[in-house]
């Protein structure tokens, strides 16, 4: 193979060799793969997010809010419950809420505001409102009927990985085969020329960053019925490992390039490496040293930071190189 | 062969490419000292490309130039002007945030003294002088932004003149100027030219070149076709040269084409008027089976008109109708439904998608015919698609082919595609053959000539005047907003229709009235007077509402708080006003801190550790800053992503080092520094007042300062003056990161301990601090002072908020509101601005 060729080729592999890697790191750690299942239940979450947040990016925009909408909603739903509430209404109340905390984010986005700074600003503000409505308190004790939500399997799945899975599904019929799906690539490839084309710009990102509210409020519930206990601090940095899942898959941080499919390869890297350190809390034996290294939380938070710049610089440099 | 003298400047046989068209093909040209030489041609005939290789802004690929005798070359507009060719650009790029004599100084590379001091008397004293020229009182402090056009072209032509140029470029100087300011110009040149200078003048105005040149060169299609003494030439023939004797020959023979009787009006446009005025109570019926030429220069309002028309922009007032009905079009996706298509005039901004396929590229506008519902079908695209390669006979592999890959006339032709995709009654092109090859430029004419024969209303709009006549049924013309002539088959004559379109005389209906009183009087009341008495407000009210706010306790309390704030808002500015953002820098004063600590506890003399930690901590912001900014520049990625990776790094790393414990039993000395008095002030306070001064000094007095601002005002204009984006961000996101450690050192001073957790969110309040302050998010905006008073707003609510005992689960959300509020507040700066 030629040095150019390589250079093509290499940029779609480099994701399956940190796959590969994932998968040796977990499966050399374990005997008991029932386990691994109930570990990737908050990866289920994350992925959920991971799979909007990809169309976001695909439009060369971003949502940071999420995980405080992830906060919100779920304090919402603590205190309705908590004041009388039905949970079947706390929960249709929950929703609403992500809905109008996403659709907030995408107003803000179309009268001009940078969808960073729009959402960065919303980021501070759910997660105030949050806290200032719970007071800094859990609300614990939800029924059981709510918490198995969180909790359950169905055909052996996590409920976790059913919501990553059916939204995935959605997302990737929404983005790869709709007209909306078009409209996306075509935002977020030239902006201007979208505009030209005759492209609802506008009406397509407010929608966008609706839909990331919405389900973003859907994995509040999840997540709030895995915890047991509604926690004003709920999702907390959770729309950093969404964007680390999207950008590992190769979709490309300024919009245009990348794709549904991407993010799952991401989502499935991002949570083997991270279940595989979770094992290794214990020790791993590097082949070339006798000393055994034991990973912590300090590992994780390196290893997500290290992985999204290398492969934002990596995808952005492999791109350019395509379009000379 | 007689010694002639050596002229002043001459191309000798200057070849630029583009792909796919020649945009200079062996042109030549002398220019003597105290010669005026008029450089005319139609759009497109390459005076723009010549203009940016005399003036460095592009490389040629063969050719020489000559200054006195002297072969030169520059790669860069600094070293072009370094040697005394000064350039007033049509588009005037300027550092709109900066002030004007600012613009003029940076021009040349801002003066500066012994120790690198800006002297910036020696600015301003030069910027009157220039603007003394002009004749009319200017402030030359003034934002540039508040300029109006025509004042920016003068200070420009001011600052050119006295700049001591060897060799003036003036491209369109007078396109925005009104009859009294066109007069001043021609004094100004005629000064220059007594002087020396040799000046190329280009101009669309027949009178003014006529006027004030010495020598005439005709430029077509990047040939230059004819050169001589003014003397030499009349009006029929500039034109005749400029169009092309034999086009113009065939143009008159032109056969004419059988009227389809009777005409059905397929769009009819009742004084439409732009919301902006560029262009006033337009009128115009096109017909089914007819080519309507639009002809008029750029600026005319020809394209503006037909942006309106398709709800691109908003009009004022006017009636739109579409096969006879008349319709509300309040956005394109209306204007497409209606039955209006729209090719527009730019097209690597306006048009391609570079990135997508051919087919997503023909197919977008039509997706919702080609699908069913709302989802699409890839198998219809890809046959619409193919129907529209083989229609137009696009040149390419298959439709999934890159659009990047394929020549601009197919490019084009893919553009045309996406409108004839939608099936339009009335098809709106605008300059199609722009940058388009003489093939595709001959095949896209028979395409529109056929369109029209099958009923469907085109209207082209196009400088190339040939274009026009040769492919239109009737012409009208544009000029300053207005349509000035209409031209049946019978009267399409090159002389007619561009006698129209130039104006003879220097408009006088462009208004050149400094625009803006308004943001003037808001922008000052909204930044530092208002935080000033926000400030005091929250005095008053904390004063009289609580016994506890105006003890001295509580006073330095705040202040000292107020201090690290402070510090680290100012790091967040700096790095904000170069047009970038951090986002690590909360974890930044973390790690700094953390380090810091760990040095100061190793067991040797506190006289040693003290010093020793605080540089650990500093140099540790500094790096994660330096480190911040080579990878956005080198990975070409943006700086929020660089920054959101490396927060969690550095707090990372922060961990590895303490093993999340705890850091405490800090040198006493240390830890009581903080609190020690300095001249009667708190040590926190007399930091952060000198942190401050610094920054102030630096950003205010420094030249690097001023490249800081500069950087974040324009980067593109930021390039033509040779500023370096390399060093000018590695020097801010350095000193952003000292600053956040330094915060963290005196945040470490005055609780004595480090929690692993320490400084998470800060970047947030940092970064609305600095926006409450008067910095600008998108760079180039803001000052010390704001950014001090913002921080200083802001402890101060965190302050009411524990005096009035508001449970402290409040603070997050009032940090979120703020961040909300200065965020709005700066989109609604933007829009005064405009």
């Amino acid at each position: 193979m030629t040095i150019a060729g390589a250079r093509r080729v290499l940029p779609y592999l480099l994701p399956w060799i940190l796959l590969a890697l994932a998968i040796v790191s977990v499966a050399s750690q374990t005997g008991r793969p029932a386990a691994v299942l109930n570990m990737w239940r908050p990866w289920g979450e994350i992925g959920a997010l991971s799979a909007v947040m990809t169309a976001i990016i695909l439009t060369g925009g971003i949502d940071l809010s999420v995980g405080s909408i992830i906060a919100l909603s779920s304090v919402s739903f603590g205190l309705l419950w908590h004041g009388g509430w039905s949970l079947e209404w706390s929960a249709a109340a929950a929703v609403s809420v992500g809905f109008v905390a996403g659709a907030v984010n995408g107003t803000l986005i179309t009268l001009g505001i940078a969808p960073l700074v729009a959402t960065l600003a919303t980021m501070a503000c759910y997660a105030g409102l949050a806290m200032a409505l719970s007071r800094g308190e859990r609300i614990a004790g939800l029924p059981e009927s709510f918490t198995t939500l969180g909790q359950d399997s169905w055909l052996g799945v996590p409920n976790q990985l059913s919501l990553f899975l059916l939204v995935s599904l959605a997302a990737w019929i929404v983005v790869h085969h709709t007209r909306f799906g078009r409209y996306l690539y075509a935002i977020g490839e030239n902006r201007l020329a979208a505009e030209f084309a005759a492209v609802p710009v506008r009406p397509v990102e407010w929608m966008l960053y609706a839909a990331s509210g919405t389900v973003a409020a859907l994995v509040a519930l999840v997540y709030t019925a895995r915890g047991g206990a509604v926690v004003p601090t709920a999702g907390a940095g959770i729309e950093l490992q969404a964007i680390a899942c999207v950008v590992l898959g190769g979709t490309r941080v300024t919009g245009g390039r990348g794709g549904l499919g991407r993010t799952v390869l991401g989502v499935a890297i991002m949570s083997l490496l991270d279940i595989g350190l979770q094992f290794a809390s214990r020790k791993i034996y590097v082949p070339w040293s006798d000393v055994p290294w034991q990973p912590g939380a300090n590992a994780r938070l390196l290893l997500v930071g290290i992985l999204v710049i290398g492969v934002a610089i990596w995808n952005e440099r492999a791109s350019s190189a395509h379009d000379a | 062969m007689h010694n002639a003298p050596v002229p002043l400047f001459e191309l000798v046989d200057v070849t630029r490419r583009f792909p796919g068209v020649v945009a200079l093909d062996r042109v030549s040209l002398a220019l003597a000292a105290g010669e005026i030489h008029a450089l005319v041609g139609e759009n497109g005939a390459g005076k723009s490309t010549l203009i940016n290789i005399i003036s460095g802004l592009l490389p040629s690929d063969s050719g020489q130039m000559f200054l006195a005798g002297q072969r030169v070359a520059w790669a860069h507009p600094v070293a072009a002007r370094a040697q005394g060719i000064v350039t007033v650009h049509q588009e005037a790029d300027l550092f709109a945030t900066l002030s004007v004599a600012e613009n003029m100084a940076l021009e040349q590379g801002l003066p500066v003294g012994p120790g690198g001091w800006v002297r910036w008397r020696e600015i301003d004293a030069k910027a009157r002088q220039a603007v003394a020229l002009l004749g009319e009182p200017l402030d030359v402090r003034q934002p540039a932004a508040r300029l109006s056009v025509a004042q920016r072209h003068m200070t420009q032509i001011a600052a050119a003149v006295s700049q001591r140029a060897r060799v003036l470029v003036l491209d369109e100087p007078t396109s925005a100027l009104t009859a009294g300011e066109t007069e001043w110009l021609f004094g100004q040149i005629a000064r220059l030219k007594a002087a020396g200078v040799g000046v190329i003048y280009i101009s669309h105005r027949q009178e003014e070149i006529f006027q004030l040149a010495d020598r005439i060169t005709v430029l077509r299609d990047g040939r230059q076709v004819w050169s001589g003494p003014r003397a030499s030439i009349d009006r029929a023939g500039l034109i005749r040269q400029m169009v092309g004797r034999d086009r113009a020959a065939e143009m008159a023979e032109r056969p004419a084409r059988g009227n389809l009787a009777p005409r059905i009006a397929r769009l009819q446009v009742d004084r439409l008027t732009a919301a902006d005025g560029r262009f006033v109570d337009i009128s115009l019926t096109a017909f089914a089976g007819e080519v309507l030429g639009v002809y008029g220069l750029i600026g005319s309002g020809r394209s503006e008109f037909a942006r309106t028309v398709f709800a691109l922009d908003k009009p004022r007032d006017g009636t739109i109708s579409i096969d006879g009905r008349p319709r509300t079009i309040s956005n394109p996706a209306q204007a497409v439904a209606a039955g209006l298509a729209y090719l527009p005039e730019d097209r690597l901004r306006q048009g391609v998608f570079r990135g997508l396929s051919l087919r997503a590229n023909a197919v977008l506008s039509a997706l919702a015919t080609l699908g069913r519902g709302p989802l699409a079908s890839a198998v219809r695209e890809r046959a619409a698609a193919q129907d529209q390669i083989a229609r137009l006979g696009i040149r390419c592999r298959d439709p999934e082919q890159p659009i990047a890959q394929l020549s601009g006339g197919n490019q084009q032709k893919v553009v045309l595609a996406r409108c004839l995709l939608t099936q339009p009654s009335v098809l709106i092109l605008d300059e199609p053959t722009r940058g388009v090859d003489i093939g595709a430029k001959t095949e896209i004419h028979r395409i529109l000539r056929q369109l029209a024969a099958d009923g469907t209303a085109v209207i082209l709009i196009s400088s190339d005047l040939p274009e026009v006549i040769e492919n239109s049924d009737r012409v009208v013309v544009f000029r300053a907003g207005q349509i000035v002539g209409q031209f049946d088959a019978s009267e399409l004559t090159p002389e007619r229709i561009a006698g129209a379109a130039l104006p003879g005389q220097p408009s006088t209906e462009t208004t050149s009235t400094s625009r803006s009183a308004r943001g003037r009087a808001i922008r000052p009341v909204a930044s530092e007077v208002a935080l000033l008495a926000a400030i005091a407000v929250m005095f008053v009210a904390l004063g009289l509402s609580t016994d506890s706010f105006l003890t001295s306790d509580n006073l330095w309390g705040l202040l000292a708080s107020a201090s690290v704030w402070i510090i680290l808002s100012l790091g967040a500015a700096a790095i904000m006003l170069a047009g970038g953002i951090d986002i690590s820098l909360g974890s930044l004063l973390a790690l700094a801190a953390g380090v810091g600590g760990l040095v100061l506890k190793l067991p040797y003399a506190s006289g040693v550790t003290i010093p020793a930690g605080i540089l650990a901590g500093l140099a540790v912001g500094a790096a994660g800053g330096l480190a911040n900014a080579s990878l956005s520049l080198w990975g070409r990625v943006h700086p929020i992503v660089v920054t959101l990776g490396t927060m969690t790094i550095y707090r990372g790393l922060l961990i590895s080092l303490s093993g999340g414990d705890t850091i405490t039993d800090l040198p006493p000395d240390f830890v009581r520094w903080s609190s020690t008095e300095f001249f009667g002030v708190n040590g926190s306070v007399a930091l952060a007042a000198l942190a401050a001064l610094g920054v102030y000094l630096w950003l205010s007095h420094l030249r690097s300062g001023r490249h800081v601002l500069a950087i974040g005002s324009s980067p593109t204009a930021a390039r033509l003056v040779g500023i370096s984006r390399e060093r000018t961000w590695l020097l801010a996101f350095g000193a952003g990161g000292s600053l956040a450690a330094l915060a963290g050192l005196l945040e470490l001073s005055q609780t004595g301990a480090m929690q692993s957790g320490m400084g998470s969110g800060y970047e947030l309040r940092a970064i609305a601090a600095a926006v409450i302050g008067g910095v600008s998010i998108s760079g180039g905006r803001g000052n010390v002072a704001g950014v001090c008073l913002g921080a200083l707003l802001l402890s101060l609510i965190y302050n009411a908020l524990v005096l009035w005992q508001i449970s402290r689960y409040h603070y997050a959300l009032v940090t979120g509101v703020l961040l909300l509020a200065a965020v709005l507040v700066d989109l609604a700066w933007r829009r005064l601005e405009r």
